[in-house]
């Protein structure tokens, strides 16, 4: 098979769709910083339409919880901000705060969501909150926003990360988002009966966790990325790397077009040129 | 019919009714909505040892704290989206100077939903497994009587002050919404509930009669507003929403200047100390900028 090449964000974007089924209710928060932007914030509004072009049609889109299965392709905006006066332009089916301010994520009606954190642990915990001593922080961060019901009342948390060494550790400084907290069982001690993530993605590779053991493990590397480059990148401690480590499936030629003629003509999302 | 009392007052009069060691909230959320002018005004007047019970606060909340005029925070997030962290909170913090009540969003949301209701607690699940309970005291553990175990309580936020900025209102404080309201304003209604003190600041007070065509769209009534201020432009640097968008050279431009505290010193007194009103503000930013952030239609 040959054709256009694939971008890291379009390998993301269809990386992305895979995990998300169809007659799901999809929810998207706020990022902050360009970078973060640009992967918990666009990539994933591409992949939501990719999948709802695809195999996804009952899905619903809750872009900040008020913009509702939007037109991307017309987006007014490169979503600099989760609302605004230009934003509220934006073509989509509806348009409110009714359900998030009330009741579909109280109701763990909410299958997917998607968040983001300067440390994720191996057993995914994460951290907006403070690195270092929380009286006393080396950084202090944005804080807890919406993370903690991300981790607690929605079914599937997806992260998407920079992939930065420091962004991996053994053990979060404050944990914002329980992930499988210290291992298999303690979230159900805490009284979490479902959710926590599946998936966490990287601008180099994909993680899931072990089913049994609850810890992070490396799923793949994006194509063109080393198995080396990336493992020198993760700061991981424990035993992550399986004995085989595949590639990332590219985008299929389909997909590729839908998301480049179809719901991001514009260049707005994933950029003209990937970046 | 005899004339309701004419709430209309000027920014120094408002600002003036927010004591020393006061409750406040600040309206808005993320880079919109933020009653800047009111802010500005507070910063002027130099009113200290605030506690400040918010959810999602950007510079109105991160200026304050720079200027030492915060002693708690009640928060979610204190954060410029795109232009990153804030800066004098994450200092502040830092250098162990500030008092912190966290909670996640929604919490933090429905404390208010919760004075609104004139309730003093709610009960909630989803901060479990979170280290937010080991460092806030104020997130408690309750049983449920009927049976289903275990929950945090929190309670409401309890504002003494409620400052929010508007689009449009009369001069007897009835303030008027857009039908098509996004989060930011749907949270400032709720708030508006939440206290009986209430401040408004709006782009533009409108003839009493406007408000009578438009009933419906009235929701906050007269009653509830304590004080109403004209103030065109009132949230910049951040959107009205419907009326113009942030200004984000502006926010870029207060990112970097809070870095470091000299360069923070010389932004407030460039734009805050160094005006003596709200107009001699917009004309240091600017007739141009303005009017290319106007975004006519967009309440159509």
């Amino acid at each position: 098979m040959t054709g256009p090449k694939a971008s890291v964000y379009e390998v993301m974007a269809a990386a992305i769709a895979r995990e998300l089924r169809d007659g799901e209710l999809w929810f998207l928060g706020m990022s902050t910083g360009p970078q973060t932007i640009l992967l918990l914030t666009r990539i994933p509004i591409v992949a939501m339409s990719l999948a709802q072009h695809t195999h996804a049609p009952n899905s619903w889109m809750l872009v900040a919880g008020w913009v509702m299965n939007p037109d991307v392709s017309k987006v007014p905006t490169r979503m600099e901000s989760e609302f605004g006066t230009s934003l509220g332009e934006w073509p989509c089916e509806a348009y409110n705060n009714s359900l998030t301010m009330s009741y579909v994520a109280a109701r763990h009606e909410i299958d997917v969501g998607f968040g983001s954190a300067a440390q994720v642990d191996k057993y995914g915990n994460c951290n907006t909150v403070a690195i270092g001593d929380y009286r006393r922080p080396k950084v202090r961060l944005i804080g807890p926003v919406n993370q903690p019901g991300h981790f607690s009342l929605f079914g599937r948390e997806i992260i998407v990360m920079p992939h930065e060494r420091r962004n991996f550790v053994d053990r979060v400084d404050f944990a914002s988002g329980a992930g499988y907290l210290d291992g298999p069982g303690a979230r159900e001690r805490h009284g979490l009966h479902r959710g926590g993530p599946v998936m966490l993605l990287t601008d180099k590779a994909v993680f899931r966790f072990d089913e049994r053991t609850k810890l992070v493990r490396l799923e793949s590397v994006h194509p063109g990325m080393s198995l080396d480059e990336v493992v020198a990148d993760t700061g991981f401690t424990h035993d992550y790397v399986p004995e085989r480590v595949p590639v990332t499936p590219s985008p299929t030629a389909r997909e590729l077009t839908l998301m480049r003629e179809v719901i991001d003509p514009s260049g707005a999302m994933l950029g003209r040129d990937g970046g | 019919m005899n004339e309701p009392t004419v709430k209309l007052k000027t920014l120094a009069e408002a600002a003036a009714l927010i004591e020393n060691g006061s409750r406040i909230h600040l309206g808005g959320m993320a880079v919109h909505n933020h009653p800047m002018a009111f802010v500005h005004e507070l910063l002027r007047r130099g009113t200290r040892d605030l506690t400040v019970v918010s959810h999602v606060s950007a510079s109105d909340v991160d200026m304050l704290i720079g200027a030492g005029c915060v002693r708690r925070l009640e928060f979610s997030y204190v954060g410029l989206e795109e232009f990153g962290t804030a800066p004098c909170f994450r200092r502040a913090v830092q250098g162990g100077e500030l008092e912190l009540s966290e909670y996640s969003e929604p919490v933090a949301f429905e404390r208010f939903a919760c004075s609104a209701r004139g309730m003093p607690f709610f009960t909630t699940r989803e901060m479990m497994g979170t280290d937010l309970p080991k460092v806030n005291p104020d997130i408690r553990e309750v049983s449920d009587p009927f049976g289903s175990g275990v929950y945090h309580a929190v309670s409401a936020a309890e504002p003494q002050w409620v400052i929010i900025h508007a689009a449009l209102g009369d001069k007897y404080g009835n303030v008027l919404f857009f039908p098509h309201r996004q989060l930011p304003e749907d949270l400032d209604l709720t708030a508006s509930r939440a206290t009986r003190n209430l401040i408004v600041t709006v782009e533009q007070i409108v003839p009493h009669e406007r408000v009578r065509q438009l009933p419906y769209l009235n929701l906050i009534p007269r009653f509830r507003t304590t004080a109403i201020v004209e103030v065109p432009y009132g949230a910049h640097p951040f959107s009205c929403l419907h009326v113009y968008d942030q200004d984000r050279e502006h926010l870029a431009h207060y990112a970097e200047a809070g870095r470091d505290p000299v360069t923070f010193r010389a932004y407030l007194e460039r734009y805050v100390y160094g005006v003596k009103s709200h107009d001699e503000y917009l004309s240091l930013i600017g007739a141009a900028k303005l009017a290319r952030l106007r975004q006519v239609g967009g309440a159509l």
